[in-house]
């Protein structure tokens, strides 16, 4: 924004940026995620690793890709329970379609996207234009999908529980590629997600529009906005995202299974959260729930490392996290705690201005 | 005459009818179906989800939700049947139990309704919390040594075919129904939903209604856990995931409307059964039991996208009758309308 008024001067626009949507939270998730690290760091030195970050957040990818676009539905005021079985139901398409329709690879796994954004557009239909609500649509969505992955894997000749494998090398080196010897291309997809992420939600019209459909609906319907077409589009978005997820797990694993997304759902929601969404719409940053994302599977890769503590219990410092910020912001949003503290400010500055 | 009127007129009855219809087509395809011991088998398996999904239904009748549910039936079934498992007094290991539901549930109604939080948030905090704990309580092993008494204890019949437990379990539903329904406090949890700003204008404690929601709530749910783990007599650190959003669907099913102050308890008890049938109902039409997901989600979606389209075509009604009564009163209005 600075650059637009270059007479304000350096440090306006440095406060205009301090006081910009969402750049304190985003910049207080950073200080989470150096804190992480820190003491991640100073416990085991095994944990700064960049190789062996990398490797452990190579398990977290679904809810790394799928809730910076859960992030859209959500900032409408919506939420999506469905992603994770949208990842499994992508992912036994492409094992079935290949092995047992004999389809090109590539053309199998264009199939499953297109069939994960017909099932985002499918409950976006639903929530969007019969005005059912977000939360049981995607409910349904998400028995419905993961039993639609049950019922395609029935289709194969291999078992369900073993999974389709043996896939070509060219498929499997979507995720084996290092840029650079290090960095694994599923981080470049990622960044490569964000990005786009980013310009839609916060650099674009379609972004605005989808802010003030959260806002208010009607307000957004009365100046013009399409805006069932623009909440059933965030569906769209976040099945777009599970697709994606889905062709790159499977290659990841080497194994196309219907069960694949696993139970990242609340996951998906506290990533969202923690990274300043407001679960009734009209707030949330790209960005935000990405840095949550990053320290979530940091939190989930260091504690086992370096306190030894069980992976199982993960939820807790997870969960913890989830309360703790959710109590800490309405404590300090509360109007009364906020007077308190203007009060004291104005005190201090009394106090300066006397002496 | 006005009470059967009523009667067909409430949304449970359609959920009702739904049931009907589904044991009716179940039967037409394969009559072994229609047997009454397949037909009490659906009711009697259908008790733990009866008891979480009336537990949940407090919580949606308040205009909000706890997810927290599957999980407090998980720890309160492994914190009672380790206990139970040691050879401790049942009755102590029954009221640790739902002593967990009672902590659980004012926790939760605290961060909701004093904090403020939205419930779906907070809710899934405590949910990662209480999981964690119970695999703290569970560990790898399992709880599977519970003694045969109490396991025998699930399958102990009272009325006809149905079991102790259901027959508790259908009690408490018509007691509760009708404590919601005829008393003054009872009623404060529809009023709260429906309209919590206009509900404390009046004088009606919101918070507190909210409160007693969340603990009703936790505490049918840790019930549901003790029942969990003398029917199914293994208790894992996975048991009872998932139960939250089986819960919401029973609900749902039962005619309660998530946006909050509509519905009934009974709706839930009947959603429950539907719920739980499905997958029985499939074994019956010879289908893999792989397609028990795939319908629950078609039925779940259709249920309520038909009443969505209906309620908004009612509203669209009503506004036409108003605006039609409105104008008829003014001398030319309706001509004016006309034109």
């Amino acid at each position: 924004m600075s650059d637009k008024t270059p007479k304000l001067g350096g440090q306006n626009g440095l406060r205009r940026l301090w006081n910009g949507p969402n750049f304190r939270w985003n910049l207080f998730l950073l200080l989470l995620i150096t804190v992480e690290c820190v003491v991640f760091g100073a416990t085991n030195s095994k944990f700064l690793s960049l190789t062996r970050i990398f490797a452990s957040a190579n398990g977290d990818l679904t809810f790394w890709y799928v809730s910076i676009f859960v992030t859209f539905v959500m900032i409408t005021g919506g939420i999506d329970i469905q992603s994770c079985s949208i990842v499994g139901l992508t992912s036994i398409i492409i094992g079935v379609a290949w092995q047992d329709f004999g389809m090109n690879i590539w053309a199998a796994a264009a199939l499953a996207v297109a069939v994960s954004v017909a099932c985002g557009a499918l409950s976006g239909f639903f929530v969007a234009y019969c005005g059912v609500q977000a939360m049981v649509v995607t409910l349904g969505g998400s028995f419905l999908y993961s039993g639609l992955g049950l019922l395609v894997s029935g289709l194969s000749s291999t078992e369900a529980y073993k999974g389709i494998s043996g896939f070509p090398d060219s498929f499997k080196a979507l995720t084996k590629t290092k840029i650079f010897d290090l960095i694994p291309l599923q981080m470049i997809i990622f960044l490569v997600l964000l990005l786009a992420a980013y310009l839609l939600l916060h650099r674009s019209k379609y972004g605005r529009k989808v802010f003030l459909v959260g806002v208010n609906p009607s307000a957004a319907e009365y100046s013009g906005v399409n805006s069932r077409w623009i909440t059933m589009s965030t569906y769209i978005l976040s099945g777009l995202a599970a697709g994606i997820t889905g062709v790159v797990m499977t290659s990841q694993l080497g194994t196309a299974k219907s069960d694949l997304g696993g139970n990242f759902t609340m996951t998906i929601i506290t990533a969202c959260v923690l990274g300043g969404t407001l679960s009734t719409g009209g707030k949330g940053s790209a960005i935000g729930t990405a840095l949550a994302a990053i320290s979530i599977t940091l939190l989930r890769f260091g504690m086992p490392l370096c306190f030894g503590i069980n992976k199982q219990y993960l939820d807790i410092p997870i969960g913890v996290l989830l309360v703790v910020v959710v109590v800490g912001r309405a404590i300090v949003s509360n109007p009364t705690v906020i007077a308190w503290v203007g009060k004291l400010r104005g005190k201090g500055k009394e106090a300066k201005a006397g002496a | 005459m006005n009470a059967v009127k009523k009667i067909v007129k409430a949304r449970e009855f359609t959920s009702f009818l739904f049931l009907a219809g589904l044991f009716l087509v179940v039967g037409i395809i394969n009559p072994a179906f229609l047997s009454v011991d397949n037909i009490s088998a659906c009711f009697n398996s259908s008790m733990v989800y009866t008891l979480i999904a009336v537990g949940m239904a407090f919580a949606i009748f308040i205009g909000e939700i706890d997810v927290s549910v599957g999980s407090t039936m998980g720890l309160s079934a492994a914190v009672a049947g380790t206990m139970i498992q040691n050879g401790s007094n049942w009755f102590l290991a029954f009221a640790v139990g739902i002593l967990i539901g009672v902590v659980v549930g004012l926790v939760n109604g605290w961060g909701v309704a004093v904090m403020k939080i939205p419930s779906l948030i907070f809710t899934l905090g405590t949910n990662g919390i209480l999981r964690g704990m119970m695999y703290l309580q569970v560990g790898v092993e399992q709880v599977n040594s519970l003694p045969k008494e109490f396991k025998d204890m699930s399958s102990k019949t009272l009325v006809g075919r149905f079991t102790v437990y259901y027959c508790c379990a259908v009690l408490l539903t018509i007691g509760i129904h009708f404590l919601l329904t005829r008393t003054k406090r009872g009623r404060y949890f529809i009023a709260v939903g429906d309209n919590a700003g206009g509900a404390e204008l009046v004088g009606i404690p919101a918070t507190r209604t909210k409160v007693t929601a969340y603990l009703i709530c936790g505490v049918l749910s840790a019930a549901a856990g003790i029942i969990f783990a003398s029917r199914i007599g293994i208790v894992t650190s996975l048991s009872g995931n998932g139960y939250e959003m089986k819960a919401v669907a029973a609900c749902v099913l039962g005619g309660i409307s998530l946006s909050g102050g509509v519905g009934s308890v009974i709706g839930a008890g009947i959603g429950a059964v539907i719920m739980a049938s499905i997958s029985y109902l499939l074994v019956f039409m010879e289908a893999p039991s792989n397609y028990d997901n795939a319908i629950t989600g078609v039925i779940l979606i259709t249920i309520v996208v038909v009443d969505a389209l209906m309620q908004h075509r009612a509203a669209v009604n009503n506004r036409h009758a108003r605006l039609a009564a409105r104008t008829s009163a003014v001398p030319g209005g309706k001509e004016g309308l006309e034109q």
